[in-house]
């Protein structure tokens, strides 16, 4: 009979709290570093993708998707976990844009993927997602730039920083951040946001960012991604 | 056991629907009928240039359409007819008299009838434009304009907004002149060629007035 | 039963004008023959600048509008803003194509301005939700032929408000009144980006 009352292992602590759901925001702070910075036209989202090895091979992780052509997303905290809210975020895209053609509205997918990871903190049998997603995306004639938390809550944010040292990540860029940022400008900031608590050298191989524009959404090349860099030295 | 076969219909259908729009108007001492010129059955064209217009006197004009063969059957027999009463009497048969004719001649077919529908357009004994229309059977009437075969739906109500001016308040009834006719016969043949397949290549327009008939071919879409 | 479509009658018509549309529908009801009402409404409005009229059987267009009200609704409340017409075309396209082996016996005509840019638009769809969206004009309806005659005759383009009403309301008359199971009054909307006119026609009643 045990089976049939599998209870959700999300449940409140005497104080009110879940600590479940703590738990995995400390998943998401010992995480690689992610920040997300509103430009006037466009976003860019930024992550740290520093490996364990060197003997990885480089080209077999991502961490920067794409969700459909004008949205991304990036994430700090668990891998797996990321890869599963990635084919549920295309999935709601794809989803939307069959039933009414034309692309889901940023705020719509933030919500349901939201929903998804509310779902995740409810439900029998399952733990909270260990992540924190950045989603970024040009809808209309405006960009877009939200924080997608492990119990559900989500925010919109100018720019904003998660995962380790994203305290001193929000900081800086409350120094740096201004209202008329250009794309090029804000991904300068985010290779600077990202160098704050980088440890060692910091290349074209072990950094990803992605760029949301009016053109859609798209991957910086490594090629590109060490221009930026050589401008920074 | 004895071998059964199951039953096989075999259908056969002695018509055919060959397309085609005519259209007549009659005016104060003048009446204008015109058709497309195309010809075809199902997706085919047999032909693009084929008037279903024919001239039966000196000032009558039939317009008949549906069923090529029997369109020409039945032109075959009405001018047989002529002929006779052209050699008793010695004289051309009026208007009034061929439309009572083509009557007559439609319901001796009344249970195999001939599958046209005829508009018959010219002068009166007295001079006037007139328009009779028919039923495949013989039913008829006279009439001031009448569109009749493929696109006869959709040129109608248009005749009876802007000759018949139903449906229009304020306006004073001026009386139709020639070339007014003939422009508003081009456009709703024009309007009629966009949406109706069996309608189109071009128009024969006949102009009949107490000089004779007068024709004009005006092209239409051929596709 | 023999046509489903046939059996109350209708015709609906859309046009595009100058940043305008308008949509009109006659206003009889009937079961065959038989005229059961002389001010039936077949054009539902779905938002402000939205409007969608249904060919057909009446009991299924009654609850197809009602099916896409929910809808849209939820949407609305969803979305927090107003949907375009295209995307409710397809909302509709979807609904009718979700009922693609029972389905409803209906015709939708669609007219409305965008939310955002004002731009006109019009579409009408089979029962199926198979779509056809048009820059002039669409008709549907049991005198659809007369419609398209005089639509093609007296459409053209960017026409004003006053004018676009103009020539739906003769198109939509003098079609009707060459079919027995249209007709009996005409209802008129005229939507502009700041105000819809709603206008019922005087017509015959025969």
């Amino acid at each position: 009979m045990t089976e049939k009352y599998s209870f959700s292992l999300t449940t409140f602590s005497p104080s009110g709290k879940l600590v479940q759901i703590e738990y995995a925001l400390q998943a998401v702070a010992s995480g690689a570093p992610s920040v997300g910075i509103k430009a006037k036209n466009g976003i860019v989202i930024a992550v740290e993708k520093k490996q364990k090895s060197p003997l990885y091979e480089n080209h077999s992780i991502n961490k920067v998707e794409p969700i459909n052509s004008k949205i991304g997303m990036v994430y700090s905290g668990m891998g797996p976990d990321f890869r599963l809210l990635v084919r549920k975020a295309r999935k709601i895209a794809v989803k939307y844009e069959y039933t009414y053609h034309e692309s889901i509205p940023v705020s719509q997918l933030v919500q349901k993927v939201a929903a998804v990871m509310q779902e995740y903190t409810q439900s029998g049998g399952v733990r909270p997602f260990g992540v924190s997603l950045l989603i970024a995306g040009f809808d209309e004639d405006k960009p877009y730039l939200y924080q997608c938390d492990p119990s559900g809550a989500y925010f919109a944010w100018k720019a904003t920083a998660m995962g380790k040292n994203y305290i001193n990540g929000k900081t800086f860029l409350e120094k740096r951040y201004n209202d008329d940022l250009e794309i090029d400008d804000a991904v300068h900031t985010a290779i600077l946001t990202l160098k704050e608590s980088f440890d060692g050298q910091m290349t074209e191989e072990n950094i990803e960012i992605g760029v949301a524009s009016s053109d859609g959404f798209s991957l910086l090349e490594p090629a590109v991604v060490k221009d930026y860099l050589a401008a920074i030295q | 056991m004895e071998d059964y076969r199951a039953p096989v219909e075999v259908q056969w259908s002695p018509y055919s629907w060959n397309g085609g729009t005519v259209l007549a108007v009659s005016g104060e001492d003048f009446s204008v009928i015109a058709s497309d010129t195309r010809l075809s059955e199902g997706f085919q064209i047999y032909s693009r240039d084929f008037p279903k217009t024919y001239q039966l006197g000196d000032n009558v004009v039939l317009g008949s359409c549906g069923f090529q063969g029997d369109v020409t059957t039945l032109n075959k027999v009405i001018e047989a007819q002529l002929k006779i009463y052209d050699h008793i009497y010695q004289k051309k048969m009026s208007c009034e008299s061929l439309a009572q004719l083509l009557s007559t001649i439609l319901y001796t077919r009344r249970f195999f009838p001939y599958y046209t529908y005829n508009i018959l357009a010219g002068l009166d004994s007295k001079g006037k434009g007139c328009v009779f229309s028919f039923d495949p059977i013989g039913s008829y009437e006279r009439e001031v304009y009448r569109a009749g075969g493929s696109a006869s739906s959709m040129l109608q109500p248009l005749l009876d907004n802007q000759i018949g001016l139903l449906n229009q308040t304020g306006v004073e009834k001026k009386p139709l002149s020639v070339e007014k006719a003939v422009q508003l016969v081009t456009d709703v043949f024009t309007s009629a060629a966009e949406r109706d397949i069996y309608t189109g290549d071009g128009i024969r327009i006949n102009i009949i007035s107490a000089d004779g008939v007068d024709i004009k071919e005006v092209p239409l879409r051929r596709d | 039963m023999a046509n489903p479509f046939e059996y109350n009658g209708s015709a609906v018509v859309g046009m595009i004008g100058s940043g305008c549309v308008a949509i009109a529908a006659d206003r009889r009801l009937g079961i065959q023959g038989q005229t059961i009402a002389t001010t039936f409404d077949k054009i539902y409005p779905m938002n402000e600048s939205l409007y969608i009229g249904f060919y057909g059987l009446a009991t299924d267009a009654l609850t197809v509008s009602s099916r896409l009200k929910y809808q849209l609704n939820l949407y609305q409340l969803r979305e927090n803003r107003q949907i375009k017409p295209k995307a409710f075309m397809h909302m509709t396209s979807n609904l009718l194509y979700s009922k693609r082996f029972g389905y409803y016996f209906v015709e939708p005509v669609i007219a409305g301005l965008d939310p955002v840019t004002k731009d006109p638009y019009i579409a009408t769809m089979d029962l199926i939700g198979c779509p056809m969206e048009t820059k002039d004009f669409v008709v549907v309806g049991t005198c659809s032929e007369q419609l398209y005659g005089m639509c093609e005759s007296l459409w053209k383009p960017d026409l004003e408000p006053e004018d676009l009403f103009e020539t739906i309301s003769q198109a939509l008359m003098n079609a009707v009144d060459r079919d027995a199971l249209s007709g009996w009054g005409a209802i008129v909307h005229v939507i502009e980006k700041d105000k819809v006119t709603t206008r019922t026609l005087k017509a015959r009643m025969d």
